[in-house]
């Protein structure tokens, strides 16, 4: 008995030939479709070329697809800012924004975007380079822009300390005194004229006459400086109170300088000065930014100079 | 070999219990960001002084101006905004406005350009001359003052606050204060001028402090205090946002403009 001992091969099944998926397979996860890759790629492009698209026309500085929220206008993508507008309207026409009319913000708004666009075509024609004012101008913007860029942080209490500390003289009182001086008249022995105040003679019994300079009584150093004279305000401002100074040779005869009170500068305790102390620490902080910007400025420039004036 | 067909739904179904949430899940924080977008963009395009009345604006406003301020303002004006009065830094609390009249608005331009800080939109005005020194100011030439006549101005505005006792002195205080020049930033009554930050001088409010001593010191040593100009550090978002924080600080006027 012949028996057919191999297994029943089974008979290929005949590859159907490339057929459209149906309709429904397309949803179904479970069945490939090539249609659904295809699409699925597409939506992903689309999702891409979107948010590309998007990034591209809204990020700061590329501002073309629509005017963003806190600008009244875009004049060649200038920006003219709302709140300019709001703080123009209400100071020409002195109301409140809400108050003012349609047709009064757009004359306002007109008249900044005619000024954008006459600071535009002047910056096209070089007047930057030209015109004086307009350097003047853009100097002086410049250098406020690093004064406010300095400004901006505050300095740490420490810092302000150590300024102080370093510059107590500058916040120190103005020095006062009151004073009298007496001019020796011609003739007369100047030492015994001091001798004789020192013992307490009465001026007018030695014959001396006031210069008139320092007679409103009490002043600041700077006032009896300016009153009496480098040299004889240093004479003075040594004196203690009371006090009667040697003969003082000037120019129209020999003076005398008789201290009734000399109240010396005063160091001002730092909260007292702390306003000052800012101030001060922030204009060195700015000086010294404005100093280093002109170094970077000057080394990243070409600067050629005329043989002669090196 | 192909799963059976009751297995497979089953995956579906499990895998969509996820999917569906996920897809929810971000769906409300897209609209979540779109929304809050767009309320950042109409607190922007508001007109800045109807923001306080409108509760979402406010809201949104105050919420992203706090943080704003903390970073950037409180160093200064104080977590609270009670100021410092050793720098003259202005409480923000009270409905005193030494800058007109404390609107969104005007708020918002200090914030951007400052005050005294270089920029030319901002308040460059007025700065308290230093009458005890040689050259008072500098933009302008001013006679200095002497000690007799510092004392002699301290006292007169000091009574303002303190009541006039000698009426006499008060006379003498007010032909100094016609003859320094005061009146040219203080006004003829005192009343100071908003516009170029000159405070009024007869009432108790003081950015410097109210005593004898105090006066004396404005007087004779100046005052120029300085707030920064935020124009590049800040976004427009930011400094409307931090302008509406400040100004909520303040009590609500009916007056204001």
């Amino acid at each position: 008995m012949t028996q057919d001992t191999a297994s029943p091969t089974p008979t290929p099944t005949p590859t159907p030939p490339p057929t459209l998926a149906p309709a429904g397979a397309l949803w179904d996860v479970h069945q490939p479709v090539g249609r659904r890759s295809l699409l699925l790629a597409a939506v992903g492009a689309l999702l891409g070329l979107g948010i590309a698209g998007y990034g591209l026309f809204t990020a700061q500085g590329t501002r073309t697809a629509s005017i963003p929220a806190e600008d009244a206008a875009l004049v060649n993508a200038i920006p003219v800012l709302r709140a300019d507008l709001i703080a123009q309207v209400t100071a020409l026409y002195s109301v409140p924004y809400a108050q003012t009319t349609r047709s009064q913000r757009q004359k306002v708004l007109d008249d900044m975007v005619r000024e954008e666009l006459y600071v535009q075509r002047g910056v096209e024609m070089g007047l930057s380079n030209d015109d004086i004012d307009v350097r003047q101008a853009l100097v002086q913007a410049t250098e406020g822009q690093i004064a406010q860029d300095a400004a901006t942080a505050k300095p740490a209490e420490d810092e302000l300390r150590g300024w102080y500390t370093a510059h107590r003289a500058k916040y120190a009182s103005e020095g006062l005194m009151t004073l009298h001086e007496w001019r020796v008249p011609a003739g007369a022995d100047p030492q015994r004229a001091v001798a004789a105040l020192r013992s307490g003679t009465a001026p007018d019994a030695l014959g001396l006459k006031t210069t008139g300079r320092v007679d409103d009584g009490e002043e600041f150093y700077f006032a009896a400086q300016e009153h009496l004279g480098t040299r004889v305000f240093a004479v003075a401002r040594g004196l203690a109170d009371g006090a009667i100074s040697n003969p003082i040779p000037s120019p129209d005869g020999v003076h005398i300088v008789q201290m009734i009170r000399n109240t010396r500068p005063v160091a001002t305790p730092y909260p007292e000065a702390r306003d000052q102390v800012l101030r001060d620490f922030l204009a060195d902080k700015i000086a010294r930014l404005q100093e280093g910007n002109k170094r970077f400025l000057k080394k990243r420039a070409d600067i050629k100079i005329a043989a002669d004036l090196q | 070999m192909k799963p059976p067909r009751t297995f497979a739904r089953a995956a579906t179904r499990r895998r969509l219990l996820w999917i569906i949430p996920l897809f929810v899940l971000i769906a409300a924080v897209v609209t979540h960001g779109v929304r809050d977008r767009a309320i950042a963009a109409q607190v922007l395009r508001a007109d800045p002084e109807a923001i306080l009345g409108d509760p979402m604006l406010r809201d949104a406003a105050i919420a992203a101006g706090h943080p704003v301020y903390a970073q950037h303002c409180a160093s200064c004006h104080g977590a609270a905004g009670k100021g410092d009065r050793t720098l003259g830094v202005p409480h923000l609390t009270d409905n005193e406005h030494l800058y007109r009249e404390g609107t969104v608005a005007q708020i918002e331009d200090i914030a951007r350009y400052g005050i005294r800080a270089g920029n030319k939109h901002g308040w460059n005005l007025a700065v308290m001359p230093a009458y005890a020194s040689k050259n008072p100011d500098a933009a302008e030439p001013l006679p200095p003052q002497t000690p007799a006549q510092i004392e002699t101005l301290a006292r007169f505005i000091h009574a303002f606050t303190a009541g006039v006792t000698d009426p006499a002195a008060q006379q003498r205080g007010r032909d100094a204060y016609n003859k320094a020049g005061c009146w040219d930033c203080h006004g003829r009554d005192l009343g100071g001028d908003g516009a170029i930050g000159a405070p009024a001088l007869t009432d108790d409010i003081w950015l410097y402090g109210g005593s004898i001593a105090d006066i004396r010191r404005s007087i004779s040593r100046g005052r120029a205090g300085m707030s920064p100009a935020f124009a590049r550090k800040l976004t427009p978002a930011e400094l409307r946002n931090v302008a509406v924080y400040v100004a909520s600080l303040a009590p609500i006027q009916s007056d204001r403009k």
